[in-house]
């Protein structure tokens, strides 16, 4: 740890600075652990050796980093990959209208140590998948304030990856916070031991998805139009070009197709802005959600890293819609969790099931979630999406039963893109 | 840059219409998912008043300028000390140290919105409280909220705000450590548009007469393949229940084995094995024998005083449900008036848009004669919004803030069936009634001894305290004057949060405390 060199940054800590935070370092309360090294010891760990790391700058990320440095964190990491939209404006508060376009990272980490003094935050301008184990070994903790399940899937399986028995320092402590309107959830996965992110993918609501032949035939909402025009039509249109949604130009080329199939049928409802919020599968937003997230994921960050009072087990869920309510619970860890409970997931089928099957069976299922799925054995590929060559040598398997290629209780490795780890299912058949 | 742009209601009817949003519709957007033009506006006209530039009460600001309150005062005498500097995001550090703490956080604040309007005032609230200047002054808002004010003062401004029920509700907020409660004063709160997650009944037990007659006179028989795929299950569901209530006496369908029985005679009309539609119709049946009633809550609402002597006076809430209460009583299918909103379901585009002008001429008709039974014009919007939201509607009826605790026995009675939340609720007030025994500015060191008396004093004499009130006076004597961070951030969140909700009159708030303890992280919500 470099502290030395903090302390040559830094300006000093006026006298009274910590007197609202110190009022919990200096002694423990009736709930707090006996072992608790109140006073000198606990402020310098915190002040001068934690290093934490923080996992998105948006919504809850402007937030957490400016709860962590109130709170006395002063070696503050941040990633994000995007840049600054002004539809963000409204509540990641830590940027200005100048600051559109912008990297997120950027303007966060200056904007923080400009206000609390002291505090060094070190931005990078990226994705989570640029950095690799030894990156994220250096820090004490992580915290995510992120709008992706993929994203989330990926920090969680590496860092449970990470653990490693014989090395303590291994165990990194991940805090996961999510908003969604009125709506939110707040949790603490110490990897290896409570339930990790993989162990509750099942509590994710299913994406709506429209079946294709509403779309191209029978459309009725006026969604059913703007997934013609942005699923069928721009492609068709625009071989060539990304549909970008983002661009304006874009989502208004797409309003005007949406608006004319809409008329064509007589539906009604099409809109630029329901245009927008389909194709960009907008989720709603407010700062003050966000603010209560993120305080509840920074107040278990200080709590482990201080040991001032218990933290959380190990999920808190918050709906606001009606009054004020929450729900705090310990989420069960999964035995048969892909991530991190070393047993293999067991699925069985129907002794004529082909790989085509297995295939659409893997893709329904909502606690594994993945969209592209290659399979293989130890000995054999049973078909793999890509590279192309591989996909046709491999595609004859799709109507072969899946019996013919493994046998009662073989395992199959399922490997996929979006999927941030090997996933081992084991096969039983029923007659 | 959003001084250029529209008023938010000209610039989101634009949502509804064709054009690109512009620079304040974009900014908002992602609020407007959820409160829509009406919301923002209400937001735009409100005037909150802060009292006491706190960690807390500035965290709470935040989280209403950004969504674009119209004006709102911080009204805190007291200057920046060093301890203010340290937890107070709306400080510039040490250089803040010494200045008026509300002209720095009002200046701080409107960084994050040129739309919004601050004023600090540097006056004390015994000054304001006590003059008819002040006291007018303070009606002036549209709800004022108070953090860690002293109790003395609180219940002053508490009773004063009280008197009368056009003035401003208040939002009182306590916190001291990792505990905290805040409390909504309102006279009362109604709420047309409650944003429910179920939907409205679409009354297949009791068809509309067009929807019936088009259900009857459908020739399935003979109908195309493709056609009868096709027929969304409303329409078979009417149909069906139509035929069984013929041979069974008028009855829908009530025993388990009917049930069963209706489902197979569902399906027994299929053309093709695997017809979407009749699927569909199947997992729906229960919509058939499940009445279309009333919900209890909102046949509550038609005997409420306030709505059977209904005056030209009162607000178009009483005057909208006492019409809702005739329509009810008076029309043949004595439930709530239709609505077109309908969900998606197997069909073809025909027959769905078919259905669903079928269900708005219906709605229309139906608001139609609903307006019939009002007293006093209302808003159409108004009309809209009611009739589309009339099985969800809210009434709260609040108390005033320390009512609910003169009843000492009611309070050592929840003590014993909720003793975790009123257990933090009774140190927190043990503390504030501790502080305004001592002197002002002077450091405060409760003992667990002294807290536990004031606790005592404010139940009736021998009143048992559970150990959960160790565990929340442990907390408050370890943490007396703590305004941390993380807890001002999330009270931050959810008081803004109530308060957005008030103001807008969408979503539903709480009646009553809301508690926090975030060394457990849970709330509760005391009534």
């Amino acid at each position: 740890m470099a502290t030395a060199e903090l302390t040559t940054t830094q300006k000093p800590d006026w006298a009274g600075r910590y007197f609202h935070i110190d009022q919990v370092l200096n002694s423990g309360g009736p709930r707090t652990d006996p072992q608790f090294a109140a006073g000198d010891e606990v402020k310098k760990f915190l002040r001068e050796t934690s290093k934490i790391l923080v996992i998105g700058a948006g919504g809850l990320g402007c937030e957490i980093l400016a709860n962590l440095a109130l709170t006395g964190f002063k070696d503050i990491h941040v990633i994000d990959m995007d840049t600054i939209d002004i539809s963000n404006l409204n509540r990641q508060f830590l940027f200005r209208p100048k600051d559109v376009g912008h990297s997120k990272a950027n303007v966060a980490a200056e904007f923080i140590m400009k206000r609390v003094p002291g505090v060094k935050v070190t931005p990078y301008f990226g994705k989570i998948q640029d950095k690799g184990e030894d990156y994220y070994m250096q820090f004490h903790l992580v915290i995510c304030g992120l709008d992706s399940v993929e994203a989330r899937r990926w920090i969680n399986a590496t860092l449970v990856n990470m653990v490693d028995e014989s090395n303590p320092d291994s165990l990194k402590p991940m805090i996961d916070g999510g908003t969604e309107g009125f709506k939110g959830q707040a949790r603490v996965i110490i990897p290896t031991v409570t339930s990790c992110y993989e162990c509750s993918l099942d509590m994710l609501n299913k994406p709506t998805a429209f079946p294709i032949c509403t779309i191209a035939n029978t459309p009725r909402l006026p969604e059913h139009c703007i997934e013609w025009a942005s699923v069928l039509e721009w492609p068709k249109v625009f071989a060539d070009k990304k549909l970008d949604t983002d661009d304006p130009e874009h989502i208004g080329w797409l309003y005007k197709v949406a608006a004319a199939r809409a008329a064509e049928f007589k539906i009604e409802g099409v809109t630029w802005s329901l245009t927008q919020g389909v194709v960009k599968n907008i989720i709603p937003a407010i700062a003050s959600t966000n603010a209560i997230i993120a305080a509840a994921c920074c107040n278990e960050a200080f709590k482990i890293a201080t040991s001032s009072a218990a933290y959380l087990n190990n999920y808190f869920m918050l709906i606001g819609t009606e009054s004020v309510y929450s729900y705090t619970f310990e989420h069960e860890k999964r035995a048969d969790c892909p991530v991190c409970g070393g047993e293999a997931v067991d699925i069985n089928l129907k002794s004529d099931t082909t790989v085509e099957q297995l295939i659409d069976i893997l893709i329904e299922k909502q606690d594994i979630q993945i969209k592209k799925p290659s399979l293989s054995t130890s000995t054999k590929q049973i078909y793999f999406q890509a590279p192309p060559q591989l996909e046709q040598a491999t595609r004859p398997n799709l109507e072969k039963k899946v019996s013919e290629l493994v046998p009662d209780g073989g395992d199959i490795t399922v490997t996929a893109t979006t999927l941030p780890f090997n996933l081992s299912i084991r096969i039983t058949y029923s007659s | 840059m959003l001084h250029d742009a529209k008023d938010i209601n000209s610039s989101t009817t634009a949502i509804a219409t064709e054009a690109a949003p512009d620079n304040k519709t974009r900014r908002y957007d992602r609020q407007l998912r959820l409160w829509a033009a009406s919301g923002q506006s209400a937001l735009e006209s409100s005037r909150i008043l802060v009292i006491s530039g706190t960690a807390t009460s500035t965290s709470i600001l935040k989280n209403l300028v950004l969504p674009g309150i119209g004006h709102f005062t911080i009204l805190d005498p007291a200057k920046v000390t060093p301890e203010d500097a340290g937890n107070n995001f709306f400080l510039e550090g040490s250089d803040s140290i010494g200045k008026f703490r509300a002209e720095e956080a009002v200046r701080l604040l409107l960084e994050l919105n040129d739309g919004v309007d601050g004023n600090a005032d540097l006056k004390g609230l015994d000054e304001i409280i006590d003059s008819e200047r002040g006291k007018e002054w303070l009606s002036e808002f549209s709800l004022v909220i108070a953090h860690n004010l002293e109790q003395k003062v609180t219940e002053k401004l508490s009773h004063w705000l009280w008197q009368d029920s056009t003035r401003p509700p208040l939002v009182v907020v306590r916190s001291a450590g990792f505990l905290a409660e805040f409390y909504i004063q309102y006279h009362e709160h109604a709420v047309i548009e409650s944003h429910p997650e179920t939907a409205q009944s679409l009354q297949i037990d009791k068809p509309f007469p067009a929807l019936l007659k088009y259900a009857t006179s459908l020739d399935f028989e003979n109908m195309d393949v493709t056609d009868h795929g096709h027929v969304p299950f409303v329409i078979i569901l009417v149909r069906v229940l139509e035929e069984w209530k013929k041979a069974h006496v008028g009855n829908p369908p009530s025993s388990y084995e009917d049930k069963k029985e209706f489902k197979k005679e569902i399906l027994a009309m299929r053309k093709k094995i695997d017809a979407e539609n009749f699927e569909e119709a199947e997992s729906q049946a229960y919509r058939a024998w499940t009445p279309s009633k009333v919900p209890s809550d909102i046949h509550a609402l038609f005997s409420d005083p306030q709505v059977t002597n209904v005056t030209p006076t009162s607000a178009p809430f009483y005057h909208l449900v006492h019409a809702l209460s005739r329509f009810v009583e008076e029309q043949p299918s004595k439930t709530l008036p239709l609505t077109s909103t309908l969900p998606d379901m197997k069909s073809s585009t025909d027959a769905y848009i078919q259905l669903q002008n079928m269900y708005k001429q219906r709605a229309e008709e139906e608001k139609e004669i609903l307006k019939g039974y009002l007293k006093v014009p209302v808003d159409a919007d108004m009309v809209d919004a009611f009739v589309k939201n009339s099985h969800a509607l809210k009434l709260l009826r609040g108390k005033r803030y320390g009512q609910a605790e003169e009843n000492k026995v009611a309070f050592a009675e929840n003590l014993q069936t909720s003793p975790k939340a009123y257990a933090i609720h009774l140190a927190l007030s043990a503390l504030s009634s501790f502080a305004s025994k001592q002197q002002q500015g002077a450091p405060l060191t409760p003992t667990e001894e002294v807290l536990t008396s004031e606790a005592q004093a404010l139940l009736p004499p021998g009143a048992d305290l559970p150990h959960e009130f160790a565990d929340a006076v442990g907390e408050a004597i370890r943490t007396p004057t703590a305004d941390l961070p993380n807890v001002a951030a999330l009270l931050g969140g959810l008081v803004a949060q109530e308060v957005i909700k008030v103001i807008t009159k969408q979503y539903i708030p709480i009646n009553g405390y809301c508690v926090v303890d975030m060394i457990d992280m849970s709330t509760a919500v005391l009534g």
